[in-house]
């Protein structure tokens, strides 16, 4: 227990201060640099267009699931024309899938749902799908997607 | 049964006794009453949590292209495996489930009150520490649902305001879901959250032994701690072993199909314990949902001191607890039940 009373005196609390302050200083970049080991360094995506093929193989009214490097994307061709979408449900992650009959995107999660511009209809979702830019030459069709 | 209000005995803190005072002192009669031992019954599936999980610890292979086949082998190929994994399995089942049955006996009989707040504020950290050991665990079978958890569970980790994105990244690894996320949660299941479990499940039982058991008006202290109270766990063990042998025979575990990362599982359900809280999830719109999740959370943990205000104000406080565990108890199995359903 401490002694009540005791006289410090002004050097010695300041050394036990200045001590105390290093010790800190030192164990919290310590702890810190540590945290930075656990912590990943992921290189920055960069931006590419990847050429996904020709408009014809994708049926009206269906969406073609694609996997582009990792990042999974679902082109959907109606009477407007093509469009693609990122799979990852903006809720918490999870895939949607198309569903044809309703015209809507699902996600199996926790029943969120799109309509088929991307739009957050019903359940959780935040907000809409993450939408790829699409470039036609031709027939071929481009998406331009962000890869590791 | 009439549940009356009880109040902690005097504390033994800085009286210097030794621990040998401590097995020989004797208890209130009232522990002799099965709601008082519940908090026994996690302490030894813990102890048998831990067996069995060193014993798994020797076929399972964290890595994200082996750890579904070795679970697999563990099930089906290696002698006993599909029984040390059963019973591992049902133990985390049935210490959340008598963890849960010893809460709603603390908090009905308001055990926490004067003085025994650390008691409770140490015991909800348990529980808390051991939900995370559940969803680590299931997400190391690497199956579909597992994986498609653990994209559910680590995204919404992520969703939290300023530590969220971080944190993700410290359990992930990375931005997506990995190998080395998959690593992370071996890590965190095989490694510090059972020190961190056995020493808070230690500390917490030590708090109880030294702030004293709850005393119930008319409970005499003759009940010996040593060698009946010992004895008396000893053959409720036992009985818990023998009774979980049957269970794992009659249910042995089983295995879904392995994860899909271009197919979300049909069915993301995830274990019974967490099933209230992700219909919950469900129910709510965004993150309405998680921010009620961690109110409620809060408010459990500090509930002590809430009952402490109230009850200087003169609310009915045995009755509001009643009410409070019922509807809590209620919503969790309405919830339960539209999960099973949907």
């Amino acid at each position: 227990m401490a002694i009540i009373h005791d006289d410090v005196g002004r050097r010695r609390f300041l050394s036990q201060a200045v001590m105390g302050f290093g010790m800190v200083f030192g164990m919290g970049a310590l702890g810190l640099r540590f945290l930075q080991f656990l912590l990943p360094n992921g290189a920055p995506r960069q931006p590419e267009t990847v050429l996904i093929g020709s408009e014809s193989r994708i049926p009206l009214g269906e969406a073609v699931p694609m996997d582009l490097g990792g990042q999974k994307i679902l082109v959907l061709r109606t009477d407007e024309g093509v469009a693609a979408f990122s799979r990852r449900c903006t809720d918490l992650g999870c895939l949607v899938s198309w569903n044809r009959e309703r015209g809507q995107f699902i996600c199996p999660c926790h029943q969120g749902t799109f309509d088929k511009t991307g739009l957050n209809v019903s359940g959780p979702p935040p907000r809409p799908l993450d939408r790829l830019d699409i470039v036609k030459r031709g027939d071929q069709l481009y998406v331009n997607v962000k890869s590791a | 049964m009439a549940v009356e209000t009880v109040k902690t005995e005097n504390s033994d803190v800085g009286t210097g006794k030794t621990w040998v005072d401590y097995i020989q002192k004797d208890l209130p009669e009232h522990l002799e009453w099965w709601p008082y031992t519940l908090g026994a019954i996690p302490l030894t599936l813990f102890g048998i949590l831990v067996t069995t999980g060193l014993l798994l610890t020797f076929y399972y292979v964290p890595a994200s292209d082996q750890a579904y086949e070795s679970v697999d082998r563990i099930t089906h190929e290696i002698y006993l495996g599909w029984f040390v994994r059963g019973l591992h399995k049902t133990s985390v089942d049935l210490m959340i489930l008598f963890l849960l049955f010893h809460v709603i006996r603390v908090f009905m009989t308001r055990a926490y009150q004067s003085g025994g707040e650390l008691k409770w504020v140490s015991g909800s950290i348990v529980l808390f520490v051991t939900l995370a050991m559940g969803f680590t665990g299931y997400s190391l079978v690497y199956d579909n649902v597992s994986y498609w958890g653990m994209t559910v569970v680590t995204n919404m980790v992520g969703t939290l305001p300023i530590i969220g994105r971080p944190l993700l990244h410290l359990l992930r690894g990375g931005e997506e879901v990995s190998g080395v996320t998959l690593l992370r949660l071996y890590d965190l299941h095989t490694k510090l959250l059972p020190v961190l479990l056995g020493g808070l499940a230690l500390g917490h039982v030590v708090t109880v032994r030294l702030l004293g058991f709850t005393t119930v008006p008319g409970s005499r202290e003759y009940h010996q701690f040593y060698p009946e109270h010992t004895m008396k766990m000893g053959a409720v063990a036992v009985g818990l072993l023998l009774f979980m042998v049957d269970l794992v025979m009659i249910f042995p575990p089983v295995l879904g199909p392995p994860a899909n990362l271009q197919e979300v599982a049909s069915d993301v359900s995830p274990p019974w314990y967490f099933s209230a809280p992700f219909m919950w999830i469900s129910l709510l719109p965004g993150p309405m949902a998680l921010w009620s999740l961690m109110a409620g959370a809060g408010l459990f943990v500090l509930y002590p001191f809430v009952d402490r205000v109230l009850a200087e104000r003169g609310w009915p406080m045995t009755f509001i607890n009643g009410a409070v565990a019922a509807t809590a108890v209620g919503a969790m199995v309405v919830l339960m039940y539209l999960d099973l359903q949907g």
